[in-house]
């Protein structure tokens, strides 16, 4: 709990910055509006479901935070999972890509009953984002070049072969006469992840498949021996490589499991809400999966706090514009806090001075 | 976890904050008339084309407000003359509407973003371009009691065969016809040869290239249509190269019709010109001679704006109706912008343009919209 302190401080500290920077460029009762409107907008509009009691004031907000939520989750698993080797995942968006479009296609054009499909769906996505983290993962240990270099990389490999060659060309979704459709073909509906809410909320298995996979890795990290030795690799490759450990095997696991969670993000996005490979793959998650990586400090528990507070936030934060307040200030939270979170140095030293005066 | 709760924690004591302060006794000024909702597609504000086009419609026109730094201000005399072209001016009335308007980060918030203008209550809300298609229909299904403006895209289904909402009012436009007469007026400019500058390939972009080729062909049945295809609609760079390629080619008189990417066609045909080759621009969806008043000939003008303004002031007058419509020269859903370059005989050559839209809207023209139509096209005789 304690090891948390500085991450917890450092959101708060974050939050309270733009309250009052959106304060200044404003005035404070329009930024506490907007603020309001946003942590309703995150966590489920309850002064309008108690006065009105229109349920849908709860459920649709939470639909949007917890979508994004588990997307966040999984990208933020990828980039932490990585990092317990040692390896610094930066690509997690185009695996997330790449993801993206293996469900997309798998869920449009096969055909096969509920469960089945969605699973089909799910694993073509894992294996579509393990299968592009093998790459970094080869020329690392093969050629050894650095990974930040070839997984950054492979990220705008990935985006302008999907985005602009694929999706708009040989996938892209045929329509009548001479209208435009954007992206590829819509996914069956016996690939759609189930909503949880009913209608009204676009909630999906998407959430509780991020918690899942989150809890798994926890268990998986700090309960099996091979998670052990992740851990030993990470601290020191030497140390583990003359205590027997096979560091390179560690390596590719690792990023192979890094590569099917970033996959695994982009599967949710499409089968839980976009239901095709838009024309262009909107948010950057990947990106935004290291923020939530290094906020949680790597751990997967933390991964989840992390993502659940930044998805609801950004779920909410488009509510602020009705405010006059810009769209951005979620991610400018998220990028302080990721700032905050680094200067680890800073928080160690306030908190010692005042746990022993 | 706790994170969550720390933050909820957080919501509940600012709302406490909120009743116990000034909030409630600074009445807000009553909701009296309508509101109009608009979410943008990632272009967003600013594009200086095709969202501002619409933005235009909804808050210079409608509401006869602008947006600055997040706040509405009424719009001067000046700037509203500014806003409405000469030849609407008469048409054009300020409707007392409210705009609420939502700018979109993604692809995956058109859908939120249009749900949440519902929920404010708005009396219609508007999809800004064919990207927001799949969202506005899933949005309208769930709300069938709200009303739904849809620009550039009918209602498609799975199979992308248009289908009718009871709710949904659409408007595509005839860019085709606009197209064609930037594109007579091109080869009247020019004498061998022009370019054309799309975005992504897709039917919608192909529209603008068919009408231009079948407008070259009608005016100068020699010159040869260079065509270029960026593959995106929000990278200036590529536009400029692409330009830079059809000049250096010989192309005389580009036209785009490629969102952002034409900003950096503009710029290249600028750059041409300050190295002495007579070269000019034809912009698209806005008046772009503002970019670069001596470069830009015309622009193909697509009046989302007028699109935007009709469904309110239908939606004012209890008129609102949903369907598809379809906005061609005849509807002033398409023209170009005033030429306001020195060209050789500009007064003959202009006429023999404006002979051509006579004849387009009298239907004895028909432009073809795409590349199978254009093959089969016979030009009028001028």
């Amino acid at each position: 709990m304690r090891k948390a302190l500085p991450s917890i401080l450092s959101v708060i500290s974050a939050i309270l910055i733009c309250f009052i920077a959106a304060g200044l460029t404003r005035d404070f009762g329009t930024a506490l509006d907007a603020f309001t409107a946003m942590l309703w907008g995150a966590f489920g509009d309850w002064p309008k479901f108690l006065e009105t009691g229109a349920a849908t004031a709860i459920l649709r907000p939470l639909g949007e935070a917890g979508t994004k939520a588990a997307i966040l989750t999984f990208t933020g698993l990828s980039v932490a999972v990585a990092f317990r080797v040692g390896l610094f995942n930066i690509g997690a968006q185009g695996q997330l890509a790449v993801g993206a479009l293996a469900a997309a296609v798998v869920g449009a054009k096969l055909e096969a009953p509920g469960f089945l499909h969605i699973t089909l769906c799910l694993a073509a996505a894992a294996l579509g984002g393990a299968l592009y983290a093998l790459l970094p993962a080869i020329l690392k240990l093969k050629r050894g070049v650095h990974e930040v270099i070839s997984t950054i990389m492979l990220n705008w490999v990935a985006v302008s072969l999907i985005d602009n060659w694929l999706v708009i060309g040989p996938l892209r979704a045929a329509a009548s006469g001479d209208n435009s459709i954007s992206g590829t073909d819509q996914i069956h509906a016996t690939a759609e992840l189930p909503r949880l809410l009913g209608d009204s909320s676009r909630l999906n298995l998407g959430l509780v498949l991020a918690g899942v996979a989150a809890l798994a890795t926890w268990l998986f990290l700090t309960r099996f021996t091979r998670g052990f030795e992740w851990k030993a690799i990470g601290l020191s490759q030497d140390a583990a490589r003359a205590s027997g450990i096979d560091v390179d095997r560690g390596f590719l696991e690792a990023m192979l499991l890094a590569g099917a969670f970033a996959g695994l993000g982009g599967a949710v996005l499409i089968l839980g809400t976009e239901l095709k490979y838009p024309a262009t793959l909107g948010a950057p998650w990947g990106f935004d999966g290291i923020a939530m990586a290094l906020i949680g400090q790597g751990h997967p528990l933390g991964v989840l706090a992390v993502s659940t507070l930044f998805g609801g936030l950004r779920a909410g934060g488009t509510r602020m514009q009705l405010f006059g307040v810009h769209k951005s200030f979620p991610e400018l939270m998220q990028g302080l806090a990721l700032l905050l979170v680094a200067a680890k140095l800073m928080w160690e030293r306030l908190l010692r001075t005042r746990g022993t005066p | 976890m706790t994170l969550a709760r720390l933050c909820l924690v957080a919501a509940l004591t600012l709302a406490a904050c909120k009743k116990d302060g000034p909030a409630p006794d600074a009445p807000k000024p009553a909701p009296k008339g309508l509101t109009v909702g608009l979410v943008t597609d990632v272009g967003g504000r600013g594009d200086q084309s095709f969202n501002d086009s619409a933005l235009r419609g909804l808050e210079a026109w409608a509401a006869n407000q602008k947006s600055l730094d997040g706040k509405y201000v009424a719009l001067t005399a000046e700037e509203r003359k500014a806003s409405v072209p000469a030849e609407l001016e008469a048409r054009i009335k300020e409707l007392g509407i409210k705009p609420v308007v939502l700018q979109s980060k993604a692809q995956e918030d058109y859908q939120p973003n249009l749900q949440l203008i519902v929920d404010q209550g708005a009396d219609l809300t508007v999809g800004t371009g064919f990207m927001l298609e799949n969202a506005v229909e899933t949005v309208a299904r769930q709300n069938p009691g709200s009303k739904f403006l849809l620009i550039d895209s009918p209602v498609l289904d799975a199979k992308g065969a248009p289908q009718a909402l009871p709710n949904v009012r659409t408007v595509v436009f005839k860019e085709e016809e606009g197209s064609f007469l930037v594109g007579a007026l091109a080869g009247l400019v020019a004498k061998e040869k022009v370019g054309f500058v799309g975005g992504m390939e897709i039917p919608l972009i192909k529209k603008f290239e068919a009408g231009f080729r079948a407008g070259v062909k009608t005016t100068n049945p020699k010159a040869t249509v260079l065509v270029q295809y960026t593959g995106s609609f929000d990278n200036v760079g590529q536009g400029k190269q692409a330009a830079q390629d059809l000049v250096s080619k010989g192309c005389e008189v580009v036209f785009h019709a490629a969102g952002s990417d034409g900003n950096g066609v503009i710029q290249a045909i600028k750059e041409a010109r300050a190295a002495g080759k007579a070269v000019f621009a034809i912009g698209v969806d806005s008046d772009q001679s503002h970019l670069a008043p001596e470069a830009v000939l015309t622009s193909m003008v697509k009046r989302v704006d007028l699109a935007v303004w009709q469904a309110a002031s239908d939606l004012k007058a209890g008129a609102f109706t949903a369907g598809d419509q379809t906005m061609g020269l005849k509807e002033g859903g398409v023209t170009y912008a005033p030429v306001r370059i020195e060209i050789p005989e500009k007064a003959a050559v202009l006429q023999k343009v404006e002979a051509l839209r006579a004849k387009i809207i009298a239907g004895e023209v028909k432009v073809p919209s795409n590349t199978t139509d254009l093959e089969s096209f016979t030009a009028p005789t001028l």
